[in-house]
Formats: C-alpha cells, structure tokens, sequence
C-alpha cells in the first residue's frame, strides 16, 4: 500500500467540480485508492463519496493506495492534488 | 394583457442592469415526476427495466455533452463545467448503486430512479453543508432528465413561444436554462435564486435583466404586462400610465448609448474589413457545428475559418456514418451561401472521452495520440470523413485542414487518402469539388519550423494559437500559476506566425488565425502588419475585430 497525505488549497474545500476531477482521474488506475478525512472513509473513484467527506480548505487528506499500479497511481494523484486537483495532463483547445 | 388588476410592484436583486417591458410568462415543466411514475408502474420485469435504465442513461449522456456545448457558446468554460458535473453525476457509482438496488427490489426504472436519488440527496442533505446540500439540485436536475429519455420525451417540457416574454420561474435547473430559446426572453425573473444562480450567470453573458430571489408571485400575474428594471431591482406588474411614461423615459436614454456603439459596428458589417493602408482581412468565424451558421452570417461573417466537426462524432453513440457526415457537412456548406468553409478534419484524443473509439489511457495526452495522429493510423475512420466532406464540397465552398500535423510526410499521406477518396467517388459517380482547398493547422513548433516546405505541399495555413502557445512555451494556459507567463511571452510566437506567413504567401497561398489571439484587439495591428489573410474569431467577437482592423494602418 501507498500513502500520502494533501491538505485542501481550494478554498471552496472538496467541491463537485474538484471532486469529480479526482474520481475522474483516479478511475484510470486499476489501484483500489481510499481516502480519509474527518474521521470518515471515502472512495477515491466515486464523486459523491469524496463530495461527502465534507473536506473543507485546509483539511488534510490521507490516500491510501492499494493494488497492482499502486506506485504510478500514488505518484500521478499526489500531483494531481499539488497542481489544485486539476488534470494539468489534459489536451487544451486549438 | 390583462385589464382591471392593480399595479403590483415585487422587489428582488437586480442582476446586470438592463431594463425590459413585456408580458409575464410562468415556466411550467411539463408532466410532474408523479404522473409519470404511475403511467409505467405496471411493468415489472428486473432485467427489462434495467436495459431501459442503460439505454436512457446513454442517451442522457449525449444530451449532457450537447448541454456542455451549448453552454460553452453561450456562457462560457466556467459556467459550463456545472455539466461536466452533470456527465459525472450520471456515472456516479453511489447513485447507479442506489438506483441499481431499488431495480431490484421491483420497482420500474423511473420509480428507481426517483428512490435512489431521494436517498443520494438525504446522505449529502445530513451533511449539514448548504454547498452539498444544493448539490441535490444537480441530482434532480440529471435523474430528471434521464427520466425524459426514459419517457421518450425530447424537448425541455416549455410550450413554444411565439412573442417575446419575461420569464418568470421559481427557479430553474442548469439544463432548463441552457434548453431555452433564448431569442425571446426580454428578462428573467425567479422567486428563488442568487446572483450567482445559473439564470443570472446567463442573465449576464446575455446582457439581459434578471430579477431574483422575489419570493413567490402569485400565479395570477401570469400574462400580465410588467416593467423589469434590473438596476432598480423592481418589478412592476400591471403598471399605471405614469409608471409606463418615466420608465420608457429611462429605457430610451440608456438604450440610445448602447445602441450608439452597435450601430457603428453594424455598419460596417457588410463591408469588407480593410485596414487605412489598403490590406483586406476577412473575417471568418470559428464554430462547433450547424446550430451557429445563423449567428455567424448575422453578425457578418465572411465565412467559417474553423469548424471543430468533433460534434458529430460527440453526439454519437457509435462512429457516425459517412450519409450523416455528409449531410451535416452540406447542410452547412449550403447556408454558408458560397462563403469558405474551413472544415477541421478530426481532432479528437485519449482526453476526449469518446468511448467508442476505444483509445487506452495516456500519460500526457496533450502530447499523445491525437488528432491527424488517429486519423493516418485509422485509415478507414479518416476517409470516411474525407469522403463525407468531399461529397459536400459539391454543395458549397468547402475547405480542408488537417489539425496537429508536425511532418510533410503526414500531408503527404493525408494527400494520399484524399485522392483515393476522390477516385472511389469518381468511380461511384458521386460529385465533389476536385479543387477543394487543402490546409494545415499551424499549432505545432514544428510545423512553424518547417513551414516553408509545408506551404508547398498546402494551399493555407491556419495558426492555432492555443497550442502554438503551450508548446512553444512548454506552459499549460489554464494553469493558473503559468497564465502571466503565457501573457508576457507572446513575442516567440508572434515571431512563428510572422515566419509561417512570409513562406506561405512566397508560395501564393493564405495564411489566417483561428486561436484566441485572432480576437485579441492589441495584437490586429500586428496581424495587418505580417500581411496575415484572415483572421477566425467566435461568433460574439467578429463585429469587434472587423471594427478593429478598419482602424489599423
């Protein structure tokens, strides 16, 4: 298992459009990626799981990564979360 | 309008400060959640319902994507991110679960539906966060419409319209909003709502008044005549002559200002956009697909410089054939009135979710396999679309634009494919244009680089400066820590562009700008000055930039 801990920069906290990038981007990865706030367990890959976390600014995320692409899908999310939760990897128009 | 009722005046918060007068017009959604329930309760086969669910969940899907499009041109990236939500939302494995556990227990797909989203909306509304509680909203809003398909309704549940209206609604959904025909509503105004409620963001980027949070207005109100006055936050229904005579009074005097700065852009609409020394520019308009023919036309056009024909492959299920290419293709060539139109051969990666096309994931999309990258590997796949737009090109003044291209050997296999198209199509009898115009979008370094030996083998370059930009300052536009790096760094790819056009026009082709600095009024100068042809704007800035360059030098 994989494990690193992000603290929210957003100031809107775990809002849809975040949350739904991360459950967007951590589909790719086969790993099973749980992640732990405020005392409650969510699913990395599902929306309203992390939306229900409640993770307001400054709160401190710890992902636990858990299976075959472990190594890659830790260190791609860790990213992903450091860049604000934006998938600096997608293709921008013309 | 009705007679003998009191004038009534209702205060809210005024958004974006126009005024309007007209009648009242209540939004009623057609068919309650309800009725629709009990009309198909009887079915009760598991398996059945569950295909049913899939199938509506799919076609719901593509309604999504096409709502993110249209909210795109109209209100902008920021405001249609709320239906990529929407698009997330519907694969929400919560949800699916919750639905999928209700199927099994008997109920038919819409009652389901209905009972897994009450039960996804209670788990984020015992959160206590008014943010997640609204959420709720955007569940509805997505169950709602995957009811419609399911219900094999098509439109948004609003009668047509024949006269121009203020609309009046308790609030409305984000996908009601984007669905209205916006041509005929003079204002808007809702019992509930913010200022940043999705009917005042649109409110805005229209430029027409909004009126919310008034609280409820009786519904015998409805048809009445009224005055919107957005700055006054006031609503007055029913007027008396004095109030009708000071607000006309007002309206005229900020109506005049406005209509002052639209009348000199429009007059110049029809003429040729020529700067003071005698360079002509036309001035074209980029498009996502048909729906915005009429807009470009209107605000005067001289033809389309990008069309992104990614839609049709958006809007599908499966690839799209070569007939439905082809007459979405000629219907537009044909209302384009023998315009140019520059059609964007596809463009699509591993970022645009296209399921169909089965691309694997990717590290790095933006430098992946994309674009003329699928299509030469794809052969089939390309020419289908060859095919499509030379069958058209028969119809209108069609050109072609191979998109991402770094070599000359991809023109050349490009050109390749485009003969053997025309020959299958001279064989089959089918009529096409064999001197439709070839060209290659300039958004690679490479290509800049090497253009003097690609302008041999095309008939046009058109520079896509978003790309230009982040791979030649290796920096990501939307990234906002890189944005002033992006801005203060334009110099290299000014320099590119001037490049590319002076080996063009030794060659006699054209050169135009069809990224967003094609709209940015500093640089059209610039532009006239590097002998660029045509430059490629959205449909709201084209008045702007032919304005522009009739005040260069």
């Amino acid at each position: 298992m994989k494990q690193f801990t992000y603290c929210i920069e957003d100031p809107n906290g775990m809002h849809a459009r975040p949350a739904g990038m991360l459950a967007t981007f951590a589909k790719r990865f086969d790993s099973d990626i749980r992640v732990l706030a405020n005392g409650k367990t969510a699913d990395g890959k599902r929306l309203l799981s992390l939306m229900s976390l409640g993770a307001v600014h400054g709160t401190e995320l710890t992902f636990c990564i858990t299976g075959k692409d472990e190594e890659t899908a830790a260190a791609r999310i860790e990213s992903f979360c450091r860049a604000g939760m934006k998938d600096t990897e997608e293709k921008k128009e013309d | 309008m009705k007679a003998n009722q009191k004038s009534l005046s209702v205060h809210g918060i005024g958004i974006s400060n126009g005024k309007a007068a007209g009648t009242l017009k209540f939004f009623r959604r057609k068919g309650t959640d309800q009725s629709r329930i009990k009309t198909s309760m009887q079915t009760n086969d598991p398996a059945r319902e569950h295909t049913r669910l899939e199938e509506a969940i799919k076609q719901a899907e593509v309604q999504i994507r096409t709502l993110y499009r249209r909210a795109l041109e109209t209100v902008g990236e920021e405001e249609a991110q709320i239906f990529e939500i929407h698009g997330m939302l519907l694969h929400d494995d919560d949800l699916l679960d919750a639905v999928k556990e209700e199927l099994k227990g008997g109920k038919c797909a819409e009652e389901a539906l209905d009972a897994g989203a009450q039960q996804v909306c209670a788990m984020l509304g015992a959160l206590d966060d008014p943010y997640l509680s609204a959420r709720a909203a955007d569940i509805k809003d997505v169950v709602r419409q995957v009811s419609r398909c399911l219900s094999g309704e098509t439109d948004d549940g609003m009668e047509r319209e024949r006269e121009p209206f203020i609309l009046v609604a308790d609030d409305l959904s984000p996908s009601e909003t984007v669905m209205l025909e916006k041509s005929l509503i003079l204002g808007f105004v809702t019992f509930r709502g913010t200022p940043n409620s999705h009917t005042a963001i649109l409110a805005r980027a229209m430029g027409i008044p909004d009126l919310v949070d008034t609280g409820e207005i009786d519904a015998s109100c409805d048809g009445c005549y009224a005055l919107l006055d957005a700055a006054d936050s006031t609503l007055t229904v029913c007027p008396d002559s004095d109030q009708i005579a000071v607000f006309s009074e007002k309206q005229r005097k900020e109506d005049r200002i406005a209509r002052e700065h639209d009348r000199y852009l429009r007059s110049l609409m029809n003429k040729p956009a020529v700067t003071r020394s005698g360079h002509r520019m036309l001035i074209y308009a980029n498009i996502g697909d048909g729906s915005e023919v009429a807009g470009a036309l209107s605000n005067g056009a001289d033809g389309i410089g990008l069309l992104r024909s990614e839609f049709l492959y958006l809007e599908c299920n499966d690839y799209p054939t070569e007939e439905h290419l082809f007459s979405a293709y000629r219907d537009i060539a044909e209302r384009m009135q023998g315009k140019r139109t520059v059609i964007r051969t596809l463009d699509i990666g591993a970022d645009k979710k296209i399921t169909y096309f089965g691309l694997p994931e990717e590290e790095n999309p933006a430098l992946g396999f994309r674009a003329i990258r699928i299509c030469l590997a794809r052969e089939e796949l390309f020419k289908t679309q060859l095919r499509a737009i030379l069958r058209a090109s028969a119809f209108g003044r069609l050109s072609l634009m191979l998109p991402m291209i770094v070599s000359v050997d991809e023109v050349r296999q490009s050109k390749r494919l485009l003969s053997e198209s025309m020959d299958e199509l001279r064989r089959e009898n089918k009529a096409f244009d064999a001197e439709i115009e070839l060209g290659i979008m300039v958004e690679t370094p490479a290509a800049a680089i090497m253009c003097e030996e690609l302008a041999d083998e095309v008939d046009f370059f058109s520079v896509g400066t978003n790309d230009l930009t982040q791979y030649t300052l290796a920096a990501d536009r939307q990234n906002p820590a890189l944005c002033r790096l992006c801005d203060e760094n334009q110099e290299p790819i000014l320099r590119l562009i001037e490049h590319a056009s002076e080996a063009i026009h030794r060659t006699g082709g054209w050169i135009g700008i069809c990224g967003e600095l094609a709209a940015d009024l500093h640089l059209t100068q610039r532009f006239a000055d590097m002998r660029i042809d045509e430059l490629s704007v959205s449909v709201p800035y084209l008045l702007g930039v032919r304005g522009k360059v009739t005040e260069c030098v």
